[in-house]
């Protein structure tokens, strides 16, 4: 008799305890629910569409027409273009990321260290920025016009176009990426060197190193988490380069600038009109950016742990 | 080893009023251990980082030795300096920190090795050589930082606060371990701090900073026994230094029945002043218990008993001066007592003041009357 009313009384409060927790838990996920359908149908939906895309005849205009695998990837990696297009995406990708970065680098450290022109510089710097891609590369496409452009006079007396060779038209649309992106990663990079304390860099002084050692011994070191950042964003943005190239080349000269989003985007609408096999190129792709990402990653965490 | 020389250095911050340091004159001694002590803001740190060369010298001259270093950059000043956040590379292991100074002079491997294992060894710090600082404890980065200066062998150390991210207990050994280690390795130090009781612990000399300017340079029995500023009468000793203001009577300062002869000199001094009150000072053990009729009454606001000495906190009703305006203006006084029989808060008693065991000052200047 005696036992009997604690355990009632103790166990009514751990019923309306995990009432309560249940309770807790349906408004979590009424608060989570918008932004759990956005994902839902603008991420994981298309993800899977394509997923099924790449394993199905499917024309752009007859729609579905049933299961082919593996015949979408078979085709995509032999498409004739396949192979020009990953080893133009590649050399575009590391040519852009080796000189951006290293060029917002030194902007960064320039506008950190000179003091009476740092919000001019660093105003100027950023405001390509302020640019859509599409807006700049139009605006490049002018400039470097040799009919109606400003160094048209000067290009047909040379006898040199920008966009006519193989070579010029990769340089020129590398120097409007560096031109639209250098204040960007120039600003990533300037918080990179702002979290280095002042106190390290003049530890450093009074131990004697010279700039370069300064350099080379602390602020690249201590920059790692920011470089890390930065060469996956860049990494990343040069693989799926698409605008830049759609606009300055539609893959020209002689078939010379196309890259693997172009490809994709080609086959898909421009002729060949196969969805299927775009969506296998497309799942290649992700494939292919999920294992360089993981790469890098692991490549710049080991340095750190070493 | 060398001496150190401030020859009327200033340092003005830009758009500051005010010098942050305001024409120097101070000779540390070959070998000598000098605290720059001073409240926050006084200018010890700047003073400190001018000789290391961090911060531009605006007017005078540093030397270093024989050496006049005041345009030389940090590495050609052959200095050492320990940060009050230890400022250790995060990156670099503890072998990396003491090495990377040598590393950049360019000593050989060898060289490096040894010198990083003697002063690891020095340090109690070769068991943790491969660790990264962030695995450190906060005793054992300061003693990184410290290591990172004594490995380079330099001509003068430089100590920025170095124990003020310590806790109490660790900072008290610490205090001991520097200073022993300094007497040991008889490298030329200057040393920052705010805090008066290392200060007192561990200098040679003490340099007390007001405002940019220096105070007082001596040793520190000096400084507590004649203090020649009111500010490092109130500076120096803890509990402070009671402080009042007292009425001039015919050569005397009187206190409640308390008359403090002033000497001959002192009065004169006062009277060219044109001074009707001066300031009195005296320790919280210049004070002793007395009966009615005697020195001067307090009631007692607080007492601290720490068992071997016991701290009295009292109001005493301020001795009138002409001229102030406050209706009924006390003071307080602080004393200590034998722990034994120690007054409860609340009562009246009354305190004297030991023979000769005070101190007079200018009201108007601040400065020590001559005795």
């Amino acid at each position: 008799m005696t036992a009997t009313p604690p355990t009632r009384c103790a166990s009514l409060p751990v019923s309306g305890r995990r009432s309560r927790r249940r309770g807790h838990a349906a408004t979590g996920w009424l608060y989570a629910s918008p932004t759990a359908l956005f994902v839902l149908l603008l991420f994981v939906l298309p993800l899977f569409l394509v997923l099924r895309m790449s394993g199905s005849d499917w024309p752009l205009l007859a729609g579905n027409q049933g299961i082919n695998v593996p015949d979408n990837f078979h085709e995509a990696v032999s498409h004739r273009f396949f192979r020009d297009s990953v080893v133009f995406t590649v050399k575009y990708t590391v040519l852009t990321t080796v000189i951006l970065l290293a060029l917002s680098l030194g902007l960064a450290v320039l506008v950190q260290e000179s003091t009476r022109w740092k919000g001019l510089l660093r105003t100027s710097f950023l405001v390509p920025s302020a640019l859509g891609l599409a807006s700049a590369s139009l605006l490049f496409y002018v400039l470097y016009s040799p009919l109606a452009g400003p160094f048209a006079d000067l290009m047909r007396s040379w006898g040199f176009t920008f966009l006519g060779t193989p070579e010029g038209a990769l340089w020129s649309t590398i120097f409007l990426i560096v031109w639209r992106y250098a204040g960007f990663y120039m600003l990533l990079m300037l918080v990179g060197l702002q979290s280095i304390p002042d106190e390290v860099y003049e530890a450093a002084r009074i131990d004697g190193a010279s700039r370069w050692q300064t350099f080379v011994g602390i602020t690249l070191p201590l920059l790692r988490p920011t470089l890390t950042l930065t060469t996956v964003l860049c990494v990343t943005g040069s693989l799926l380069a698409f605008d830049q190239f759609y606009i300055l080349t539609k893959g020209g000269p002689d078939n010379s600038t196309i890259t693997i989003v172009q490809l994709i985007y080609n086959v898909a609408f421009q002729g060949q009109n196969d969805l299927g096999v775009a969506a296998a190129l497309s799942v290649i792709t992700l494939l292919a950016l999920v294992i360089i990402n993981i790469a890098q990653i692991r490549a710049f965490s080991r340095r750190a742990d070493d | 080893m060398a001496t150190v020389e401030f020859v009327e250095a200033t340092r003005v911050y830009p758009g500051a009023d005010r010098p942050a340091v305001d024409a120097f004159e101070l000779q540390i001694a070959d070998g000598e251990f000098l605290v720059l002590v001073g409240p926050s803001g006084c200018g010890k740190s700047t003073a400190l980082r001018m000789i290391a060369g961090l911060e531009p010298v605006d007017a005078g001259r540093i030397r270093i030795g024989e050496r006049d270093v005041t345009d030389l950059p940090p590495k050609n000043r052959d200095i050492a300096m320990v940060f009050q956040n230890y400022a250790l590379y995060p990156h670099l292991s503890v072998a990396g920190n003491l090495g990377f100074a040598l590393k950049a002079a360019g000593v050989a491997k060898e060289e490096r090795t040894r010198r990083i294992r003697a002063t690891a060894a020095l340090l109690d710090l070769e068991p943790y050589l491969d660790r990264k600082p962030r695995m450190l404890s906060g005793g054992q980065r300061q003693r990184v930082a410290m290591g990172r200066a004594i490995v380079r062998e330099p001509q003068v150390f430089l100590m920025d606060e170095p124990l003020s991210n310590l806790d109490a207990k660790l900072r008290v050994s610490t205090r001991t371990q520097i200073a022993s280690l300094q007497r040991r390795l008889g490298v030329t130090t200057a040393y920052v701090t705010h805090d008066q009781v290392e200060a007192m612990t561990m200098g040679d000399r003490v340099a007390v900073l007001r405002e940019g300017q220096l105070c007082q340079v001596d040793t520190p029995l000096a400084l507590y026994e004649r203090p020649e500023t009111v500010f490092v009468a109130g500076f120096i000793g803890s509990p402070a230094m009671n402080l009042i203001e007292a009425p001039l009577e015919d050569g005397c300062a009187r206190f409640g029945e308390t008359v403090i002869p002033l000497s001959r000199a002192a009065a004169r001094a006062a009277a060219d002043e044109g001074a009707t009150a001066v300031t009195v000072g005296f320790r919280p053990e210049a004070l002793e218990l007395r009966g009615d009729g005697e020195g001067f009454a307090i009631t007692v606001d607080l007492v601290e008993e720490l068992g071997a000495d016991a701290y009295l906190y009292g109001t005493a009703v301020a001795p009138a001066v002409s001229g102030r305006i406050d209706a009924t203006p006390t003071v307080t006084v602080v004393a200590r007592l034998a722990p034994k029989g120690v007054p409860r808060r609340g009562e009246k008693v009354r305190l004297r003041i030991r023979d000769d065991a005070f101190h007079v000052f200018s009201t108007k200047t601040g400065r020590r009357l001559p005795d």
